[in-house]
């Protein structure tokens, strides 16, 4: 009977059985049994209870669901389209399995098999292929959890999925369909998964632009409200991003279709400030001015950033900009960032730098922006995030902008000194900074003024004329001179750098710059000092570097305008105090530090810490197009010239003497003396070749020792090469071993599954067994069943049927008991044998005498 | 600049035809002797009037190579026009349209206006298709041909502009629906009646008329 009753449970489903099973089963098994059901099945119901029971275990055991029941399900993928349900079913424990989060409970350990499972998936293209074909299905309840479930996939192998999808046929395109979607809930999971699609992927972000992308998501951010929207226009800024990022085509595409001019709104400050910043809004206006930023960055092509910043100020959105950054009441970071997006906005675009320096702040007496932003830069009370931000400005600013490097110099020179008095300049603020005691003002203001020199011979040679008056009394010092009277008081590596960054980029490239500062007769002191003082720390080094880097330019630009610096002079003092070597290596310093490369990468400087601040991308732009250059210099060799000139002159002398004297005597000892000077020359040429011999012998014996000391390091090299060999092989070794180990470890995992996949096709076979035989025993069960029914009716009937009969019996023995009695009673005689049985009936029937009586 | 009309095209054909080069020269007015591969797919743009109606061309121009191939075809359904270009110096160009046209045909839209383009017409020296063979191919798969040079700009305007008119035609006749964005032609955006105006919008636009 029990095994009649689980044929019946097996027939009713997973349910009952789970709960049947559950207290003893494993999850394993459980959804082993599942699985198998899942393949076994030939009735749909079957097989999408199954699902529906793997579904809701693959939050729990979601690595025994996918490693066993991930093939069943995508082939449920390709066979069963057309049960939305069983689909719903299969895509949602698609959906728990490759989640590239831990589900509840979940241990740490297991963090990336979502993505082990999606690797599995993607290896089939079928399987991608047949999600997109499901992507027709409209049903709320199946493209909620299909969109999810190729975000996930996406998320998990971006560059697998994506190659996929990007050859199946239309599938782009169907992914994009559902933007259109009219139901919001689908729309805002579908950006999701649109930003998922277009991560790094050119072909993908070029496919959705000719889809109208930008069209269709700016419509929504449209319809949201745009920054007072919520996250959805984050989301959809997210994705402008991706289709930005890094595609020359999809920027021309966004400018050429205008749409430039359709995020307007997007800046425009509202009208009520009290309306105030909410999180959201700075989200999303943040991922706003990265859009343009993106638009505009300096690591564009530079064709493509003009076009942009024109169109920025074509459709007003610099104005714009430029409102937000002078406006109150706006938070630090978007000040930060709108700041960052009018420098990119303005860098090298002359039409909007000239816009730019006529913006003025709505003070009382109104002043100009970039004096705003020079009080900021030069205030350490402010975020340093937002001083290097300014920073970033003020360079873009100037950057290939001679009028504006004009207008900043210009308020350094005397003439301009006559202007009102509570009027702040550029230049005061800048002065102040450089020389203030704060050493983050000085290093700020000294790449600021940097930057009003950068490709300028013009205003380089302007600020030579910069006086400044220090104290009342003393007389006043060129700025120059005032620089290297402060770097040889300083003890602050940053200020030294700082300052020093400066000088370099006054010197390049101009004369008159190095005629000053070599005129002053502590500037090569100060830096042969600086070279040659022992290092401390990493920063002292730098400072060095920059130091020797100084040294190269008055070198490799020496006008030979500074006799004791002349060029041949400065070599020799080289030589002669620091030697080649040591300056070599200092500039090797630089170009070797993490701080260089990184400020070579990107014009803005992303400093965390003050200490951060230390090379400007300017500078790392002169050094490395000058590094190369001076150490060339350098080892140039210049004696040979010297002793050439020499011989010469000898010659010379010796004909002069044959041309002038006339008389034979005269001539005659005039031979003779020459003569003589010859045999004393020749004396001397003897003695000077047998010192010669003599030190050609010693050379020679000391290249001997050489050599032998060459063969000997080559031996040692030789030996140690082998020795790395070695190492390098027992390390090789040891890898190898790790990765063995590994191996070994990943062996007896797939062991492990061997074995469970050994056990389950063993179990298969059984079930198989048992399946084959199962049909004719259970048309046998139930025959046999039926069968025992009627028999069982059968002998109920039969059993009622003897009841009866035995009352109808009792009765009858009554009546011939009472007939007996009768018949006694009448005298007639009755058989002995016929009182016997009716004295048994007697004690038995006696209570029913009476009735028999009264029957009578 | 607002438009009447945008159209989308693709330029589609062998790799080395001179597909960019005829984009570079309508676009900018330039011709690049040496130009890069092209991955994927590149974009440019161009305002023409026809029937004193100004539109807005946004052209794709596809990789050639056969490995790009499952990419460009992305571009077929979305697009209005295309230009299917051979160069008349190199006789496999010309023997691979078939293909290309199979290909076109089966991806895109129905009423895609194609026209044929032999380049290079300035290598008369070296020309191995014939102009004739050109033409008998236009005329028997139902399309337009021209002969063109990226190099001297010959005809490369009428290419264009040729097609345009094409398309702009078949608007006319209501063969193309023109509500559909899927078919490659967009509306502009005032004269779109069905265009919201947000009053946000609306602002925007009139003040930034003058950008680009």
């Amino acid at each position: 009977m029990e095994l009649f009753k689980s044929g019946f449970k097996t027939v009713l489903g997973g349910g009952g059985e789970q709960k049947s099973t559950g207290q003893d089963a494993t999850g394993a098994e459980t959804v082993e049994r599942l699985v198998e059901r899942l393949i076994t099945s030939t009735l749909l119901d079957d097989r999408r209870d199954a699902c529906r029971a793997l579904k809701s275990l693959s939050r729990k055991y979601r690595v025994e669901v996918g490693a066993q029941g991930m093939d069943a399900i995508l082939n449920l993928l390709g066979l069963d389209r057309v049960d939305t349900e069983i689909m719903t079913y299969a895509v949602e424990c698609l959906l728990n399995v490759t989640s590239p989060e831990l589900l509840d409970d979940e241990d740490p350990n297991v963090k990336g098999i979502g993505e082990q499972f999606t690797e599995i998936i993607s290896k089939k293209p079928e399987n991608i292929a047949n999600l997109l074909l499901l992507l027709e299905e409209y049903d709320y309840k199946i493209r909620v959890p299909l969109i999810r479930l190729m975000t996930n996939l996406l998320t998990n192998r971006p560059k697998d999925v994506q190659e996929i999808l990007l050859v199946s046929p239309m599938g782009i395109s169907k992914i994009m369909d559902l933007l259109s979607d009219s139901r919001e809930f689908i729309r805002n999971e579908s950006i999701l998964l649109l930003i998922a699609l277009t991560r790094n992927n050119a072909s993908i972000q070029k496919i959705i632009a000719f889809e109208n992308g930008f069209d269709r998501i700016l419509q929504i951010i449209q319809e949201e409200g745009y920054s007072d929207g919520g996250p959805v226009v984050e989301d959809c800024l997210s994705l402008f991003l991706n289709l930005l990022k890094n595609n020359t085509s999809n920027q021309t595409f966004f400018r050429e279709g205008n749409y430039v001019k359709k995020l307007v709104p997007f800046f425009k400050l509202p009208d009520d400030p009290e309306l105030g910043w909410p999180t959201q809004k700075v989200s999303n206006f943040y991922h706003m001015l990265f859009v343009v930023r993106r638009l505009v960055s300096p690591l564009n092509p530079s064709h493509v950033t003009q076009a942009c910043q024109k169109s920025l100020k074509a459709c007003g959105i610099l104005e714009c900009l430029c409102n937000i950054i002078l406006a109150n009441g706006i938070p630090s970071e978007t000040l930060t960032e709108a700041i960052a997006t009018v420098a990119e906005a303005m860098r090298g675009g002359r039409d909007n730098q000239e816009y730019f320096g006529k913006v003025e702040a709505p003070s009382d007496p109104p002043r100009p922006v970039l004096v705003i932003l020079l009080m900021t830069l030069v205030n350490e009370r402010q975020p340093l995030s937002l001083r290097c931000t300014v920073l970033y400005c003020i360079q873009c600013y100037l950057f290939k902008n001679e009028k504006g490097q004009n207008d900043v110099v210009k308020t350094l020179l005397p003439a301009s000194t006559e202007a009102s008095p509570g009027t702040v300049t550029s230049g005061q603020l800048l002065c102040t900074g450089l020389f203030s005691r704060e050493l983050t003002n000085n290093w700020f203001s000294a790449i600021s003024l940097s930057h009003a020199l950068l490709d300028s011979p013009t205003q380089r040679e302007n600020l030579l004329k910069v006086q400044l008056a220090t104290k009342a009394n003393t007389p006043a010092s060129t700025l120059m001179n005032h620089l290297i009277l402060v770097l040889q008081q300083s003890t602050k590596w940053q200020m030294k750098i700082g300052l020093l960054q400066f000088i370099s980029l006054w010197l390049e490239n101009s004369q008159p710059a190095i005629t000053h500062f070599l005129s002053n007769p502590n500037s090569v002191p100060f830096l042969i000092n600086q070279i040659t003082s022992p290092e401390s720390d990493e920063k002292e080094a730098l400072v060095k570097g920059v130091s020797a880097f100084v040294i190269g330019l008055c070198l490799y630009f020496n006008p030979n305008t500074v006799a004791a610096y002349s060029k041949d002079n400065l070599i020799q003092l080289i030589n002669n105090r620091i030697r080649m070597e040591t300056l070599t290596d200092g500039l090797g310093q630089i170009s070797k530090s993490d701080l260089y490369l990184h400020s070579l990468k990107h014009p803005q400087l992303l400093a965390k810490h003050s200490s951060d601040l230390v090379f400007d991308h300017s500078f790392c732009m002169v050094f490395k197009k000058y590094e190369s250059l001076i150490v060339l210099q350098l080892s140039e060799p210049n004696n040979p010239h010297h002793s050439h000139e020499n011989s010469r002159s000898d010659i010379n002398s010796m004909g002069h003497m044959v041309n002038n004297h006339q008389s034979p005597n005269d001539v005659i000892s005039r031979y003779k003396e020459v003569i003589r000077t010859q045999d004393e020359t020749i004396e001397g040429c003897k003695q000077e070749i047998g010192e010669l011999k003599d030190k050609n012998q010693e050379f020679q014996g000391k290249i001997e020792e050489m050599l032998t000391e060459v063969n000997q390091l080559k031996s040692q090299l030789a030996l140690a090469q082998a020795h790395r060999e070695t190492f390098e092989l027992n390390q090789q070794n040891n890898r190898a071993n790790i990765s063995i180990e590994d191996h070994n470890a990943a062996i007896a995992q797939k062991d492990y599954l061997i074995q469970q996949l050994q056990y389950r096709v063993h179990e298969l076979e059984q079930s198989l067994s048992t399946s084959t035989k199962n049909p004719i025993q259970e048309e046998l069960t139930i025959k046999l069943e039926e069968e025992n029914k009627v028999m069982v009716e059968e002998l109920d009937k039969m059993k009622k049927d003897q009841d009866e009969l035995l009352e109808l019996l009792t009765e009858q023995d009554n009546k011939i008991a009472t007939l007996k009695t009768t018949l006694r009673q009448n005298g007639i005689p009755v058989e002995d044998d016929q009182d016997d049985i009716l004295d048994e009936h007697e004690t038995n029937g006696h209570g029913s005498g009476d009735l028999g009586e009264s029957l009578l | 600049m607002s438009y009447a009309y945008l159209f989308k095209y693709i330029i589609i054909g062998d790799t080395g035809v001179g597909k960019s080069c005829l984009l570079l020269q309508f676009t900018d007015k330039r011709f690049q002797p040496v130009h890069d591969l092209t991955i994927g797919v590149e974009f440019g743009a161009r305002m023409i009037t026809i029937d004193s109606k100004q539109i807005k061309l946004q052209i794709w121009d596809t990789a050639g190579q056969e490995a790009f191939r499952s990419i460009t075809r992305s571009y077929y359904r979305g697009a209005a026009g295309a230009l299917l270009v051979y160069d008349i110096t190199r006789r496999d160009t010309f023997n691979h349209l078939t293909t290309w046209l199979e290909d076109a045909r089966q991806h895109s839209n129905s009423n895609m206006v194609i026209m044929l383009i032999g380049n290079k017409s300035d290598l008369e020296s070296r020309r191995e298709v014939k102009r004739e063979e050109g033409e008998t191919f236009a005329r028997e798969h139902g399309l337009i041909f021209m002969e063109t040079s990226a190099k001297t700009a010959a005809n490369v305007e009428e290419a264009f502009i040729g097609t345009a008119k094409e398309i702009y035609e078949k608007i006319q006749e209501g063969v193309f629906d023109i509500n559909n964005e899927a078919n490659g032609i967009k509306i502009g955006p005032q004269h779109s009646p069905t265009s919201p105006t947000s009053p946000s919008g609306g602002l925007g636009g009139s003040q930034g008329s003058g950008c680009c």
